[in-house]
């Protein structure tokens, strides 16, 4: 379980996280939506200890950044490192080791080819790989659909399925309400740093509705399609 | 762009300029007293460097912001300023006709379009403990090819500095590969305490540099055993130097290397001696500033 007291977090006089409080509980998937500039990556990066911040961020496993799995939104890739020892990298830096690494290659990636030429579906599926394989307890997938063909989108579902009914903990993000509703056991909303809603499963249709309408609003009147 | 970047490191960009200078000179004096080979030595790395500005997606860039003579302009006009330095000491050496053959190549390398059929992977012995060596020996295998060059010829010719320049190379090139600071995901993921995570990174260059260097030792050791103890001196220092970066690299992380420990290190260049108290104090300033992603 991850707990999140007081969570505050400034840049400069900008304040982009304010007093968040949040619980994580083992096994269960959490979305996080809200528009662009909302917090979400800023709170994804300070749960994994990448920012400094106010307020109190506890686990079960301590310390929690050895035990998390983080997939960026852009993933980063050296110039010329191939898929495979981008692979090695990672597993290495949690003393994982992987013998069999062409069998655990789910996305079928071009694990010889350097990463840094990959499409950024493919960056996203090995950056994905990575975290998976470390064997970790919690898992923040930032934006993880973002990109990714139909085929990988069933395939990253499924996996988030699995994790679940492992008892790990995921948070993800995505901008694809459905991705959400077909993963998540309760979703937050985050607007200007806050968090103004949780809703449980049962009322994830509504809050589709909800945010649709007031995304859209009479927005599209003003173009005079119809 | 690159006074901006020494701005970010903290470094006055006159300072770095003129330090930059003084090193271009030194090394260039070193290696005309070193070989008669210098001139065909002195173009190559000159090309080498040259060469950067080449870059794909750079001269694609140029292209669709200045149109295509646009572009061959402004490359023809990069290649000859970034090769007046050589030009200069080339001129000065009173060698023209490799100066001539200089700038004709910098131009030719400026209208060239380099087209690359098929996508390739270079093997390097570092994959299983990526990714300084693993990168920087793609980006710079050809400086070691030239560097083993060198050391047999070194030994054709009985010339031990020549050696020595050979195994310059290699530790010159192996320090560079950690002058950069890396993005933070990659020291954050390590499950290691600020302190073995440094350690780890030290185990790693020591090993693998060495290994780089290998065959220049022993070549050298061979032909030239009455000058093992310079050899061996000459491993410590660059071994040492090596640490150095390290800790320097990180003693500043996730900035770049600051004014201070350049000073430093340019001082333990002078005095290495200095090493002794730099190589601790930066370790322990590494530590502290690497505790915030390693808990």
């Amino acid at each position: 379980m991850i707990s999140i007291r007081n969570l505050s977090k400034q840049y400069g006089t900008k304040e982009v996280l304010k007093q968040i409080h949040l619980d994580f509980e083992q096994g269960k998937v959490y979305g996080i939506v809200g528009e662009n500039g909302a917090g979400k990556t800023t709170l994804f990066r300070c749960i994994a200890g990448l920012e400094d911040n106010e307020g109190e961020i506890l686990s079960h496993l301590t310390p929690l950044k050895n035990h998390l799995g983080l997939l960026l939104t852009e993933p980063f890739f050296f110039p010329k490192i191939t898929g495979k020892e981008y692979l090695h990298l990672l597993c290495q830096a949690r003393d994982i080791q992987i013998s069999n690494m062409e069998d655990k290659n789910i996305f079928d990636l071009p694990l010889n080819q350097y990463a840094a030429t990959y499409s950024t579906g493919m960056k996203k599926k090995l950056a994905l790989t990575a975290i998976l394989l470390q064997g970790n307890e919690y898992f923040i997938l930032d934006e993880p659909f973002n990109g990714v063909d139909i085929q990988s989108n069933i395939l990253i579902t499924e996996i988030i399925h699995q994790l679940k009914a492992l008892g790990k903990t995921v948070i993800i993000s995505s901008h694809i309400f459905s991705t959400l509703s077909d993963t998540c056991d309760e979703i937050q909303v985050m607007s200007q740093g806050n968090l103004i809603k949780s809703v449980q499963k049962p009322d994830f249709a509504a809050l589709e509705t909800e945010i649709k309408q007031m995304t859209l609003g009479k927005k599209l009147d003003k173009l005079g399609l119809a | 762009m690159c006074n901006r970047h020494l701005k970010d490191a903290g470094i006055h960009p006159l300072l770095a300029y003129v330090l930059m200078t003084a090193l271009f000179l030194g090394l260039s004096v070193y290696l005309f007293q070193s070989t008669e080979f210098a001139p065909y030595i002195y173009l190559l790395v000159a090309l080498s460097l040259i060469g950067n500005l080449s870059e794909k997606r750079r001269t694609e860039f140029l292209r669709l912001c200045f149109g295509d003579s646009g572009m061959k302009k402004i490359r023809i006009c990069e290649n000859v300023l970034a090769s007046v330095p050589f030009l200069a000491f080339l001129l000065y050496q009173q060698l023209f006709v490799y100066l001539a053959l200089l700038v004709a190549l910098v131009i030719l390398m400026a209208l060239s379009h380099f087209k690359t059929a098929f996508q390739w992977t270079l093997w390097t012995p570092f994959s299983k403990r990526p990714f300084e060596f693993t990168v920087g020996f793609r980006n710079t295998f050809y400086l070691f090819i030239m560097a083993y060059a060198l050391a047999v010829m070194a030994v054709v010719q009985n010339n031990f500095n020549l050696g020595l320049f050979a195994l310059l190379i290699v530790f010159t090139t192996c320090l560079f590969y950690h002058s950069k600071a890396e993005n933070e995901y990659y020291v954050w993921s390590f499950h290691l305490k600020p302190r073995a995570f440094l350690l780890r990174k030290i185990k790693t260059a020591l090993l693998y540099s060495t290994l780089l260097a290998l065959p220049i030792a022993l070549l050298l050791s061979y032909f030239f055993y009455q000058n093992m103890g310079i050899i061996l001196l000459f491993m410590v220092l660059a071994w040492a130097f090596l640490i150095s970066m390290i800790v320097s690299k990180y003693s500043e992380y996730p900035n770049e290397i600051y004014l201070a420990p350049s000073i430093l290190l340019a001082l333990c260049l002078w005095f290495p001696p200095l090493l002794l108290i730099f190589i601790p104090y930066y370790f322990k300033k590494s530590e502290n500033r690497l505790k915030r992603l390693l808990k």
